[in-house]
Parts: structure tokens; C-alpha cells; sequence
């Protein structure tokens, strides 16, 4: 609980400092940023299993408003005594993000934004081997093969997003997903839906940690 | 007109809580590869007393259970005084018998249903749910039999109620 604590006071810490200091329209340029997910490497060290990449691309089409496009894939092989699963997949983020923080002057490359996505995820997955295991009637062998399968869902999050060094950003976002619609009648439920997580439940909570290059428009 | 301005680096204060934040997320998951969720999808069958006013379970004292498929291999022994039974529906097949051996007299039901692989999770693995189609019993001493829950699961829902006369009735 303190670690979700710490997440959501920085952002309550930057609303109150907006709120005793104005923004400076002269320090917004419009630019093009574009950036990755490591949080996917991170992941792997823990589950092996599971991997993701994903990239991103934003544009600040007005001050303090970004046009967002995440998209990433996912590929998952997982192999038991009793069993191996595979899946490989794509997923589609589109969204907005909200500037909360605005344009400090002494931090104008700082950004605390609220964010809104669209997510969509289509996976091809399958079991090679299956073993079920019954005292009584002993062990049986059998397969599933490779099914299609769609996810939709919405989600929002908030995040941090800071000038590392010259146009390099660094950060991290914490986002609920909900699911909307998922491909239903399907022989096995996939162990993990990408750009959304484990499929355990209609909800998802998780943490991305990205890094971008921003591409100011200068004219 | 828009003013283009110099971009410099500013420090941010809150990259150090930030990548603090990382490596303590980071630190705090773990990989249990324990199967704590329940993997067996027995056949839940409850005993009940034919004609009764309440719906309670009657216990029936002493019981064997086999299968027809085989024969020399007894799901349950020397059962006494049981209510509720638990029986193993075969994954490889889509139908299975068992013969409920009274001692002085045996019934067989037959179950026929459809099988869907299910995967629990990394840690479990697979498992075999079922979906009950038909049921059928012969009337040595089953009056009668209900299907109540056709979705056999890793839940404990009891699927089938059989009614038996009161003279099969043992100690309560």
C-alpha cells in the first residue's frame, strides 16, 4: 500500500503546485515524441515465459494535449511437465494524454499527465501438449490447436513523464484496464492478453516504464 | 507568433523517487510456481430419500463404486454412512459408467457428456471440465435420478440427486 501511495501523491503534490503558479504559453512548442516500453524486459526477468515490446508514438497538438498510438506485440511460450502453451500477438493502443502539471518555467520539459486509451488485442494461441493427470483413470495426453483471439477493452492511468537529457524522457504510467468485449465460445482462455495482462479478470493493473525522443517541431 | 525557446536540461526532483519507485516494483514481484487452486473435476453425486417433504441428504450405509470399464478397480470401498459421493469422470471418453453396489443389490448410472480442456493456470497447468448431456440408471434401487448442475468443474456443485427408498437408509 505504500508503494500506491507514493504513485498517487506525486501527482496530487503537482496539482497543488499548479494551482499557485500560472503557465507559461511561451514555452510550448508542438512536438513529436517517440518512445518505448522497457517494462516488458523487466517483466521477463520474472516470468520468463511472457514477453512483450511495445512503442509509442504522441504528438502535443496543443499545449498540454497529446495525441497518443501505442502499439506493441507479444509472444508467450511457456513449457511444463504437464503442459506447453504458445501465443504470439499483436495489440493497438490509441488515446489521449492530459497535461495536469502544465509549463513551469524552471521544469518546462515536466510532465504529470492523466491518461485515456482504446486498447485492442488479437492473439493467436495454442497448446501442443496437454497432460491431465486423474488417479483413477491415469493420465491423458491430447492438444489444442491454434485459435484466434480478440480482446477489447478501455483503460486510465496517470503518469510521470521527465527530460532525462536533451529530447530523452524517461517515465513511468500506472494504468486500470476494464474489458469491453472478448472473443467468446473459445476452446481455452489465453494466459495473457497483450497490451492488457494475465487474463485472470474483466480488470488489470499495471505499471509501464518508457523511454521517448521528442522531435520539437520548430517553425 | 510562437516564440521558439532554447530547450535545456532541468533536473527533475522527481526522477530519484522515480526510479526508486522502479526498482522497488521491481524487487517486490516474485515467481510462485505453486498450483494453489483445486484441479480435480469430480462428479458430485448427493443421496436422497424418495417421497420425503424436506430436501435433505439421507445417508446410505455401505457402499462400493466401480466402473464398468474396469471392473477390478473400485473408485470408492466400504463407504458407510455417506451423503455425498465424488466420482471421477473419464477425460478420454465422452460417457462412462459406474455401478453403485448396495451389498445386497447394484445400480448403474451411465453419464455421457462433452469434455472442454481447460487451462487453470501456468502453475496447474490443464484440466478437464464437462458438460453433463444425458444420464441414465437402472431401478434396483434408484427410484429416480435429477440432473441439477450440468457443468462439472473444479467448483463443489452437486450435479446429480438420486432418490432411493428409506430402506437403504443407514445410520444418520
Amino acid at each position: 500500500m505504500n508503494i500506491l501511495r507514493f504513485f498517487f501523491l506525486i501527482p496530487l503534490l503537482a496539482i497543488s503546485k499548479q494551482l499557485y503558479a500560472g503557465n507559461d504559453t511561451l514555452l510550448y512548442t508542438p512536438s513529436v515524441r517517440f518512445g518505448v516500453d522497457v517494462s516488458g524486459f523487466a517483466r521477463q526477468m520474472v516470468e520468463p515465459e511472457t514477453f512483450t515490446l511495445e512503442a509509442s508514438i504522441d504528438a502535443e497538438w496543443r499545449e498540454n494535449h497529446f495525441a497518443v498510438l501505442e502499439a506493441g506485440m507479444l509472444s508467450v511460450d511457456m513449457e511444463k511437465e504437464t503442459h506447453r502453451y504458445q501465443a504470439n500477438g499483436y495489440f493497438l493502443r490509441i488515446g489521449h494524454d492530459f497535461n495536469i502539471l502544465g509549463r513551469k518555467p524552471e521544469n518546462p520539459n515536466d510532465l504529470v499527465l492523466l491518461s485515456v486509451r482504446y486498447g485492442f488485442s488479437s492473439i493467436a494461441h495454442e497448446a501442443p501438449f496437454v497432460e491431465i493427470h486423474d488417479p483413477y483413470w491415469g493420465n491423458y495426453h491430447t492438444f489444442l490447436p491454434s485459435e484466434q483471439y480478440r480482446a477489447h477493452w478501455l483503460e486510465a492511468g496517470v503518469g510521470l513523464k521527465t527530460e532525462l537529457w536533451r529530447n530523452i524522457f524517461i517515465g513511468w504510467s500506472l494504468r486500470g484496464r476494464l474489458l469491453l468485449t472478448t472473443t467468446k465460445n473459445t476452446e481455452m482462455e489465453p494466459y495473457y492478453i497483450g497490451g492488457f495482462g494475465k487474463s485472470n479478470g474483466p480488470a488489470s493493473l499495471s505499471l509501464l516504464y518508457h523511454f521517448s525522443y521528442r522531435i520539437p517541431l520548430l517553425y | 507568433m510562437q516564440i521558439p525557446r532554447k530547450i535545456t536540461y532541468a533536473p527533475c526532483r522527481n526522477t530519484l523517487l522515480m526510479l526508486a519507485g522502479m526498482m522497488v516494483l521491481l524487487c517486490s514481484c516474485q515467481d510462485d510456481e505453486v498450483c494453489e487452486e483445486v484441479t480435480a473435476n469430480d462428479l458430485r453425486i448427493g443421496f436422497y430419500m424418495d417421497g420425503a417433504d424436506d430436501d435433505s441428504w439421507m445417508a446410505v450405509d455401505s457402499l462400493r463404486v466401480y466402473t464398468l470399464e474396469r471392473p477390478g478397480q473400485p473408485v470408492h470401498e466400504h463407504l458407510v454412512s455417506v451423503s455425498v459421493m465424488e466420482l471421477p469422470l473419464n477425460p478420454a471418453a465422452d460417457s462412462c459408467s459406474f455401478v453403485i453396489d448396495f451389498y445386497d443389490l447394484a445400480d448403474t448410472i451411465r453419464i455421457v457428456y462433452s469434455r472442454e480442456t481447460h487451462l487453470i493456470s501456468v502453475e496447474c497447468g490443464f484440466t478437464m471440465f464437462f458438460d453433463i448431456k444425458e444420464t441414465s440408471h437402472s431401478t434396483n434401487h434408484i427410484v429416480q435420478m435429477h440432473q441439477s448442475v450440468s457443468y462439472v468443474t473444479n467448483t463443489l456443485d452437486e450435479h446429480i440427486k438420486v432418490f432411493l427408498p428409506d430402506t437403504i437408509a443407514g445410520d444418520q
